[in-house]
């Protein structure tokens, strides 16, 4: 075979894929790997959400201001006089909620259909860290918003770091900068919504990403185990995925045209005025906990606890589950993780809703 | 396939319309930099229809923010109006200190006379300290006539708290009785209406269709005082306020009390061209009645039988009648103009003395604050009256002045 000069000195590249893009679309995958009924599309939607969530994040930079004085009013500025400021306020509101939903709408397809198996358990965990970053990118950016919205969540939030034993207190002062909550808190909360987390998404994300092929693409059965071969090519991987993307702008751009990302009058310093009791509704369960007695224990333990718990599904009992049984819903095998992830799932939303409800 | 991809487009493209349709029929922000806060705010985009409040309040200077409160940002009326102090009034009692006050305003001030928020706050009218001083006397909640209570505590007064009243009269007095202060709410009707807090006085009352008046002014006819003035009787029969039911118009013949007798300019001028700022709105004493704070009787502009009323010739640009005057400009008055003077020492601003050379009898010229209209009067001194100079009651000067009704 003759190589041209150019790809004689390329060979390193072109002998891989010839794009990240390409590495995640090969020329053909399996068609039970793209079948939404499967999937649920929820990778691939978090991505998307991703990019929306970052390019309206830019935009919204050039008009944020970080200090106590101006942060509520830059965001008013943004959202009443900048025009369509309103629609990259509310883009990036929604897409952020919607990736906390989507990348937990994932998170449980995987359980329940047991995609997590080796070889995927390396990336189910970076998949879960994804999810503890988005769920920290989303409460930084709600107390970017610095006003009494956010207000009590932000005191709440943050004291319950000082209830964690030995290191509580320093840990809490580097967090926040200081002894209390103020100026300091607002720059470290910014730093870390627009360059420490987004770094660690990115990298995570990429790598997240970058597995979900070097694994064998999305968890079907082994080719000898399968019951169709049929194969679907690059280009309709892609229509696919510009068909789902066009829906999700849809709704995006009605959730922002007919929901208003929240708002409300500024934190005054020295004033504990706030309007609302109300942790981000992703915190609602926390909250609700709380309720029930020490705040290191039910505020920080137990979330943590649930975090570990859902982090060993893919060590719980894996070898009763076999590869013949992935590529479907709620396999036999995996029926002891899947009770388990379907009552931490119904906790969450039973003391989510008595949050909401008390 | 093809139809979900034509489906969406076709929603994404009307969605997209909307989201242009929506920010085309956004108002455009209409701004202004107020030159005492220095900080942006859009209130005008959707008031500026409003008239500026009066003319020692310019809106370049003041904007809206600094004496209302409210979010200058935005265009939201929920969240622009959220933080407004005082709802659509900044200026009652219990949050006027953080709209009007500061010394470079309406309080804190080491001027003479220019502390009126904390002069208001403990005057009769706004802790009601009179009426309820009477009232606990009279039920032998208190032992004498000095003044302990008032609507709310201030440095000299507890508060009143009729539930911790052991006579049901008191308790009922607590409930039927307190509407006429300057914080209570006023009765229903158009004849009742008014503000609460300093625009009870100083602007026009909300009109029975809901529309407001944009305005503060110190032209304040006798119909604003009436708003609670002349309304009805208390009666300790029944403990009650009972409101007169008919809305008077002629002033003489039914506005005022039938046994009362009025001389000509009791009726004819209006209660604040006599009646001083310290009567009205204190002088910053706690008072045990009314009768302590109003001061003003006929010889103040007439003087008596042996004396003329005192006056002053205004020598400063700074005098505190070019000031008042220059707030309601009912006359030209300027430096060297010889005015007259309550033995207080109040300037009363809208009386000139036209003629006042000690060798023919002076004229003095009072200019209505309400109206505007110019009257002329003589003083006693001079003319027929012989009414002892020590016996100067206006139930003497009655006994030939006042008028038949």
């Amino acid at each position: 075979m003759n190589r041209s000069a150019k790809e004689r000195f390329f060979i390193p590249l072109y002998s891989m894929r010839s794009s990240f893009y390409d590495h995640l679309h090969p020329p053909t995958i399996p068609a039970p790997q793209a079948r939404l009924r499967y999937t649920l599309g929820m990778g691939g939607l978090g991505v998307f959400l991703t990019l929306v969530v970052g390019f309206t994040g830019i935009l919204a930079t050039f008009f944020y201001t970080p200090t106590p004085e101006q942060a509520a009013k830059s965001v008013q500025e943004l959202t009443f006089l900048v025009p369509f400021g309103w629609l990259i306020r509310n883009l990036h509101y929604w897409s952020a909620q919607l990736l906390i939903l989507v990348v937990v709408l994932h998170l449980l397809r995987v359980v329940f259909t047991g995609a997590y198996l080796p070889p995927r358990r390396l990336n189910y965990l970076l998949g879960l860290s994804l999810l503890v970053v988005c769920i920290f990118l989303d409460f930084t950016g709600y107390v970017l918003r610095w006003d009494e919205g956010v207000h009590w969540a932000l005191v709440a939030g943050t004291n319950l770091v000082r209830s964690i034993p030995l290191v509580g207190a320093e840990v809490y002062r580097i967090l926040v900068g200081g002894n209390q909550v103020g100026a300091t808190t607002l720059i470290r909360f910014y730093a870390w919504h627009l360059f420490g987390l987004m770094l660690i998404l990115l990298v995570i994300g990429v790598w997240h990403l970058f597995r979900v092929r070097r694994d064998g693409g999305i968890a079907v059965p082994p080719p000898d185990l399968r019951t169709t071969h049929e194969r679907i090519k690059r280009k309709e991987l892609s229509r696919r995925e510009g068909l789902a993307m066009l829906w999700a702008t849809f709704v995006l751009v009605l959730l922002a045209l007919l929901v208003p990302a929240p708002l409300a009058p500024g934190i005054q310093a020295g004033t504990a005025s706030a309007r609302e009791y109300l942790a981000p509704w992703f915190f609602l369960w926390v909250q609700q906990l709380l309720k029930l007695g020490d705040p290191f224990i039910f505020g920080v333990l137990i979330p943590l606890g649930v975090l570990l718990v859902v982090a060993l599904v893919p060590y719980i009992t894996p070898g009763r589950l076999s590869p013949a049984e992935l590529g479907r819903w709620f396999p036999l095998g995996g029926r002891n993780v899947q009770i388990l992830m379907a009552v931490l799932a119904g906790l969450i939303i039973l003391l989510t809703l008595l949050a909401l409800l008390t | 396939m093809r139809r979900l991809l034509v489906l969406a487009s076709l929603l994404l493209f009307v969605a997209t319309g909307f989201v242009l349709y929506r920010q085309y029929r956004s108002p455009i922000p209409l701004g202004i930099t107020p030159s005492l806060t220095g900080q942006a705010e859009y209130c005008l985009t959707c008031h500026a229809d409003l008239l500026e409040i009066s003319q020692s309040h310019p809106v370049e200077t003041f904007g809206c923010v600094l004496c209302h409160g409210g979010e200058p940002l935005a265009l939201s009326a929920d969240l622009a109006h959220s933080t407004m102090r005082g709802g659509s009034n900044p200026s009652e009692l219990m949050v006027v200190e953080a709209s009007c006050g500061g010394e470079k305003c309406h309080s804190g001030s080491s001027q003479v006379d220019r502390d009126h928020i904390q002069r208001v706050s403990s005057s009769l009218q706004a802790t009601y300290a009179g009426a309820i001083t009477q009232m606990r006397y009279a039920f032998g909640a208190q032992p004498d006539l000095t003044a302990q209570m008032g609507i709310y505590a201030i440095d000299g007064l507890s508060e009143f708290d009729p539930s911790t009243e052991t006579s049901p009269a008191l308790q009922a007095f607590g409930s039927n009785c307190l509407f006429c202060h300057l914080s209570a709410e006023p009765l229903e009707g158009d004849e009742y209406s008014r503000w609460s807090g300093c625009p009870a006085c100083h602007s026009p009352a909300p009109r029975e269709d809901g529309t407001l008046v944009h305005k503060l002014t110190t032209s304040v006819a006798y119909t604003q005082c009436n708003k609670c003035h002349n309304r009805g009787n208390y009666s300790l029969s029944d403990m009650q306020f009972h409101p007169r039911e008919d809305a008077p118009t002629d002033r003489l013949g039914d506005y005022y009390q039938p046994i009362a007798g009025f001389t000509r300019c009791e009726w004819t001028l209006d209660c604040v061209d006599c009646h001083t700022r310290h009567e009205a709105m204190g002088d910053g004493h706690v008072y045990n009645n009314k009768k302590e704070i109003q001061y003003i009787r006929c010889r103040t502009c007439h003087g008596t039988t042996d004396s003329l009323p005192l006056s002053y010739i205004i020598t400063e640009e700074n005098d505190l009648a070019l000031r008042l005057a220059f707030l309601n400009p009912v006359l030209d008055l300027k430096v060297g103009d010889t005015i007259l003077i309550t033995d207080k020492g109040e300037p009363l601003w809208n009386i000139r003395v036209q003629v006042g050379d000690g060798l023919s009898t002076p004229l003095y010229e009072l200019f209505s604050k309400a109206t505007g209209q110019r009257f002329t009067f003589n003083p006693v001194m001079g003319s027929t009256c012989l009414q002892e100079p020590d016996q100067q009651e206006s139930r003497y000067c009655h006994e030939c002045h006042a008028i038949e009704r």
